[in-house]
């Protein structure tokens, strides 16, 4: 197993240690209806990004050019 | 009265950027020895202190004291005081000297009452910030500072026409919140905008800023876009257009930093996205999203001073600034690693580091004002930063693939900057009643709530699911993202054939007519536009604006 999986492995056991917190908080939401669906964060916080890189990448399609095109 | 009228925060700072020019071995001593006393002028300026000098053309407020500049003058001075034990090796005193002229003019724009003293020193700030790019000593400084310099001589321009249209529709030129109802408002929102780095002229920040040296970078960050984001905060706070221009701010650093090899660019990209919310925070206008944009403007001079100092370690020790030159230095550069990574986590709000007490604070505001859609793209920001600043700069810098350079930790003060600016991150994270007590608004806020920490920790966590998983796409190539600069960059050379095209013309029907006088002085105006480069352009189309104001005065 390489860094890269063994970071992702990590990852997901935390993912899956935080909800436990809210057992011990007291929630007041304060936000909007959206966020009461269970896994709103992570679910867009994940989209999120998957997209915003989707999209640069779309982008690079057009914009990226080689290090020296303004030399 | 008139003793008082010395006790500016800004002067020792200009009074010292002189003496590095007569005494140029102790620039660093005469640096530091200038910054602290402006602190301790700092620390004694009373409340209503309004220095005013009445003439019979307006009302000139060389002085004018507030709760907010003293947050930012105050955070402009520690991140100083860091900035120059972490340049204490740099032997250029040009350097030393134009830095400390340019803190110097930064904070007299904070304290300014007026416009007019205002764009005074918003001038000499940015030729003394173009000084700071040049005594990089390298071509690309070079060109890179002229872009600077003509932007923000441009953006100069467009306050002073504002200004004049102001002075003449109200004569009036007190600093105080403007309403955007008439076109020299605009103006000047714009112009305060162009140094904020807002579109489209956002790419003159990660142009400019990563051909300073290792240590200029460090202060270049700081000063000039939050200097603007504070007078926006006492100028045009609450104007919903704000908001629009924010969210923009925040996408185009995240997109842009996701495609860029340089280091220090992708930090520069984050300055961007972090102004961004800044801006946003403005726009809201309420209390409690003043307070956040303040709050957030004091951390992220440190934090961002702090991902910059350590980029600067990295440059400073192995002379190499692209991510696919670097790798793997979390063994051989740990001091510096930890440092950066520090930095990374705060600008990612992570809990208990700076960034997580003051953006929880903006993202709070557009929830009570029932903003849905400005928080839900706040919510994509903040999963944005982690992303292109929080885990790639760390990640390419200091693992990744380890590229078995041989090398230390820097020098021990420029360790020492680092090590102190990563502590009051920290210190500000875990104990917030330090900073807020000093923000101009009583604060009402919980930072460390349930929801608060729950919501952010799941965002940071599967955004850095979403980075690893995509890692193979975010691999860093050896190429650059064209911006908006496509237009004119590079194109000097057409500029150049046109005009000479034209004065052709004008010559050859001069020949035909045979007016021998006037040829000549067609020769003369030739050989100017050919030889003078941009620069004097620039200064010669400023002089014509005074005068065109003068005219519309007369008149």
């Amino acid at each position: 197993m390489n860094d890269r999986n063994k970071i992702i492995y990590i990852l997901i056991v935390l993912v899956n240690i935080t909800p436990y917190l809210y057992v011990f908080y007291d929630f007041k939401k304060v936000s909007f209806n959206i966020d009461n669906v269970i896994g709103f964060y992570p679910i867009f916080g994940f989209i999120a990004c998957i997209a915003l890189i989707i999209i640069a990448k779309c982008l690079a399609l057009i914009l990226k050019k080689e290090d020296t095109y303004y030399d | 009265m008139i003793n008082n009228l010395f006790a500016h925060p800004a002067l020792p700072l200009a009074i010292g950027s002189l003496l590095i020019f007569l005494f140029k071995e102790k620039s660093n001593q005469i640096s530091i020895i200038s910054i602290l006393i402006s602190l301790f002028v700092l620390l004694f300026i009373t409340d209503n202190v309004d220095y005013v000098y009445t003439n019979s053309i307006s009302v000139i407020n060389y002085f004018s004291y507030s709760k907010l500049a003293y947050l930012f003058c105050l955070v402009f001075l520690i991140m100083g005081l860091i900035g120059k034990l972490f340049s204490i090796y740099r032997d250029s005193y040009k350097e030393k000297a134009m830095v400390l002229l340019y803190i110097s003019s930064a904070i007299f724009v904070l304290f300014s009452g007026d416009f007019l003293t205002l764009y005074i020193f918003w001038e000499v700030m940015a030729i003394a910030s173009t000084m700071v790019i040049w005594s990089s000593n390298s071509e690309d400084s070079k060109s890179a500072g002229n872009r600077y310099l003509i932007m923000h001589l441009l953006g100069g321009m467009i306050l002073l026409l504002g200004i004049i249209g102001l002075y003449i529709d109200t004569n009036d030129l007190q600093i105080r919140l403007l309403s955007l109802d008439t076109w020299y408002n605009w103006m000047i929102l714009a112009g305060f905008l162009l140094n904020a780095g807002a579109p489209p002229f956002s790419h003159w920040i990660s142009d400019a800023y990563p051909e300073g040296s290792y240590s200029s970078t460090v202060f270049l960050s700081a000063y000039t876009t939050k200097t603007s984001v504070f007078i926006l905060i006492a100028t045009f706070a609450g104007s919903h257009v704000l908001m629009l221009i924010g969210i923009y701010m925040i996408m185009y650093g995240i997109i842009y930093a996701l495609l860029e090899n340089d280091i220090r660019r992708i930090l520069s990209y984050s300055i961007v996205n972090q102004v961004g919310f800044m801006v946003v925070g403005i726009g809201i206008g309420t209390e409690l999203s003043i307070n956040g944009t303040a709050a957030h403007a004091f951390s992220h001079i440190l934090y961002k001073g702090l991902l910059l100092m350590s980029a600067g370690s990295v440059i400073y020790m192995i002379n190499k600034r692209k991510c696919t030159d670097v790798g793997g230095l979390y063994k051989t550069m740990p001091i510096t690693a930890i440092c950066g990574i520090i930095g990374a986590l705060a600008i990612s709000a992570f809990p208990l580091t700076s960034g997580f007490i003051s953006k929880s604070m903006i993202v709070d505001a557009s929830i009570h004002e029932g903003m849905e859609l400005i928080w839900l793209m706040l919510l994509v920001g903040s999963a944005g930063v982690f992303l292109h600043a929080g885990i790639k700069f760390p990640w390419f810098v200091f693992f990744h693939r380890d590229k078995k350079i041989i090398t230390t930790d820097p020098p021990v003060y420029m360790k020492y900057a680092m090590i102190i600016a990563s502590s009051i991150c920290i210190i500000i994270g875990i104990w917030p009643e330090l900073l807020y007590s000093l923000l101009p608004y009583n604060v009402d806020f919980i930072p460390y709530s349930g929801n608060h920490i729950v919501s952010q920790l799941h965002i940071l966590f599967f955004s850095a699911l979403a980075f690893f998983i995509s890692l193979k796409y975010l691999e860093r190539t050896l190429t650059l993202t064209l911006d908006i600069d496509w237009l004119y960059r590079g194109k000097i050379k057409y500029i150049k054939k046109i005009m000479k095209y034209i004065i052709n013309i004008i010559t050859n029907t001069n020949n035909a007519f045979s007016f021998l006088v006037l040829k000549n002085k067609f020769d003369v105006f030739e050989n100017y536009l050919l030889k003078q480069n941009t620069i004097s352009t620039m200064l010669i189309l400023i002089l014509i604006t005074f005068a065109v104001s003068l005219l519309i005065n007369i008149s």
